[in-house]
């Protein structure tokens, strides 16, 4: 599902943040990214959605060569994947509703379907009762889960999650947490990057990284 | 089918509600872009009305040829021999059309057109001569004029003629006058199409620094460039198409008290000219023309800002 054949990523010449990175994910895997900050967590994700290209080797998502991949095929690749951060990125003018609906709305869908299949996703977060609430009315916590809702609505094969737990309290990690397992249990592939020991705990499978080269693939 | 409609109605769904978020904004932008369109609109109309006088005036090179009031009858009539053969010695036009006018039927074309007819009857006998009128087919070239100038003057000198009047000159005058204000507006509606250009272009830039995050964001949730583009575009030509309405609007509403104006003086010359505003046709072309003004500031002002997200 996604491949990395001796990836290197450059910023100018004296910058490396990613140095001959091999390694596989499954379909159906649930994969945990270790390492302190400027490890290269980060620049991994961003390459498997194509939006960091590799200065050398060869990055394969769902077959597509992310080196060479044409832009107008970029939006296809990323209805695939379901993106999340730690900034939450939530668009603030508007629900979470509406908020959830947009990636079903950028496929085309019409939007009725969108708010049906949005309230769903809502519901699998929790949140379905705060459907019509702003984003900022909502905790840290909740506009995470609110961002995994909008991730997971167009039924993605990979959920990528950068930091997804970071700035929340025990309490909210735990419930993120539980929604992202919730979705691998029904075969979606996970790529979570944190720096949070206890998540890391819990995990099946912990890639570590370390100044832009892999540690350990256990 | 189905799904380009849905997309082109979530693309307007979306331009209207950031419209509608600044409302003051984009009625201050309709104002700018309106009052620039409005001068070439004004200057269309004004054209359109003087245009069909000036079809109606022959620019075919034509002789009015008066004669002496004392002339006889058969002496006028036989002069259309002499007429005949001086024309065909000077520029040799065998398409040449020589009409008598005898004054009576002259006195009679007065009072229908002019509108004097009251004022004329009381001048108890007729003022009118008779006279010859020469419409002459070779002289559509740019060398008439000198011919033209040569015949009068070999007509002036044949016997009875009194005045010789070269009726073209003024009527080419007045379309080398339309064809200048002609050309004199297609630049100033250029200047001010580039100027309407300009401010949706900064409007549109405005707009995608002010969207900017929903942009990458919808560019992270596999949005494509049309999906993302296409509001912008929307935006762009309402406004211009909204300032087009606008900008019409005014003309028509400005044409009111101008016409008062008219009105009162082309009574003083027994005429009811009045201006019109333009046919619902060439409205709905301006209107169409805004709105294409307004999408290709958008499509320049898209194409640059929005590449630089990329």
């Amino acid at each position: 599902m996604i491949e990395f054949h001796n990836v290197s990523k450059h910023y100018g010449a004296d910058t490396t943040a990613l140095r001959d990175i091999s390694l596989t994910v499954a379909k159906g895997e649930l994969v945990f990214l270790a390492g302190p900050s400027g490890a290269g967590k980060s620049t991994l994700l961003k390459m498997i959605a194509a939006m960091e290209r590799p200065s050398a080797g060869q990055v394969i998502v769902n077959g597509q060569d992310i080196a060479r991949i044409k832009p107008a095929a970029v939006p296809f690749l990323r209805r695939n994947l379901g993106l999340i951060f730690q900034q939450q990125r939530l668009l603030t003018d508007r629900s979470i509703l509406a908020n959830v609906m947009l990636p079903l709305l950028v496929t085309g869908a019409s939007r009725a379907q969108a708010e049906q299949r949005a309230r769903a996703a809502l519901d699998k977060v929790g949140l379905l009762d705060r459907a019509n609430a702003q984003p900022l009315a909502l905790s840290g916590g909740e506009q995470q889960r609110v961002s995994i809702a909008r991730a997971i609505v167009n039924r993605p094969q990979v959920i990528l999650a950068d930091e997804p737990t970071a700035n929340l309290d025990r309490a909210s990690a735990d419930k993120v947490l539980d929604a992202l397992k919730a979705f691998h249990s029904v075969g979606v592939t996970c790529l979570i990057s944190s720096h949070d020991e206890q998540m890391l705990d819990a995990a099946a499978r912990v890639i570590h990284l370390k100044q832009g080269q892999l540690e350990v693939a256990a | 089918m189905t799904l380009w409609f849905r997309q082109h109605r979530y693309a307007l769904a979306a331009a209207l509600v950031h419209l509608r978020r600044s409302p003051g904004g984009f009625l201050f932008n309709i104002l700018v872009v309106a009052i620039a369109l409005a001068l070439p609109f004004a200057g269309l109309t004004l054209l359109d009305n003087v245009r069909p006088m000036s079809e109606q005036l022959s620019v075919d090179p034509e002789i009015s040829v008066f004669l002496k009031q004392d002339t006889p009858r058969e002496q006028a009539e036989a002069l259309a021999v002499s007429l005949r053969q001086t024309v065909r010695q000077t520029v040799s036009d065998p398409q040449a059309k020589i009409v008598f006018t005898p004054r009576e039927k002259a006195l009679d074309q007065l009072k229908d057109k002019s509108g004097l007819a009251d004022v004329l009857t009381t001048l108890g006998e007729n003022p009118l001569p008779d006279s010859y009128v020469l419409k002459l087919d070779a002289f559509r070239n740019a060398q008439a004029g000198g011919d033209v100038d040569q015949l009068a003057e070999q007509i002036r000198a044949l016997p009875g003629v009194d005045t010789v009047q070269v009726d073209s000159a003024w009527v080419k005058r007045l379309a080398a006058l339309l064809n200048v204000l002609r050309l004199a507006l297609l630049l100033l509606a250029a200047t001010l199409g580039t100027v309407v250009v300009a401010v949706i272009f900064n409007t549109i830039r405005l707009q995608v620094m002010t969207q900017r995050e929903e942009i990458l964001v919808s560019k992270l949730i596999g949005a494509t460039d049309s999906f993302i583009h296409r509001p912008f575009y929307y935006t762009g030509a309402l406004l211009g198409l909204c300032a087009g309405g606008v900008a019409l609007g005014a003309v028509s509403l400005a044409l009111q008290p101008l016409n008062l104006a008219i009105a009162e003086f082309a009574r003083l010359y027994a005429s009811e000219f009045q201006l019109a505003p333009l046919p619902p046709l060439a409205m709905g072309g301006l209107l169409a023309l805004s709105a294409g003004l307004g999408l290709i500031g958008a499509l320049l002002s898209v194409q640059r800002h929005l590449s630089r997200l990329n």
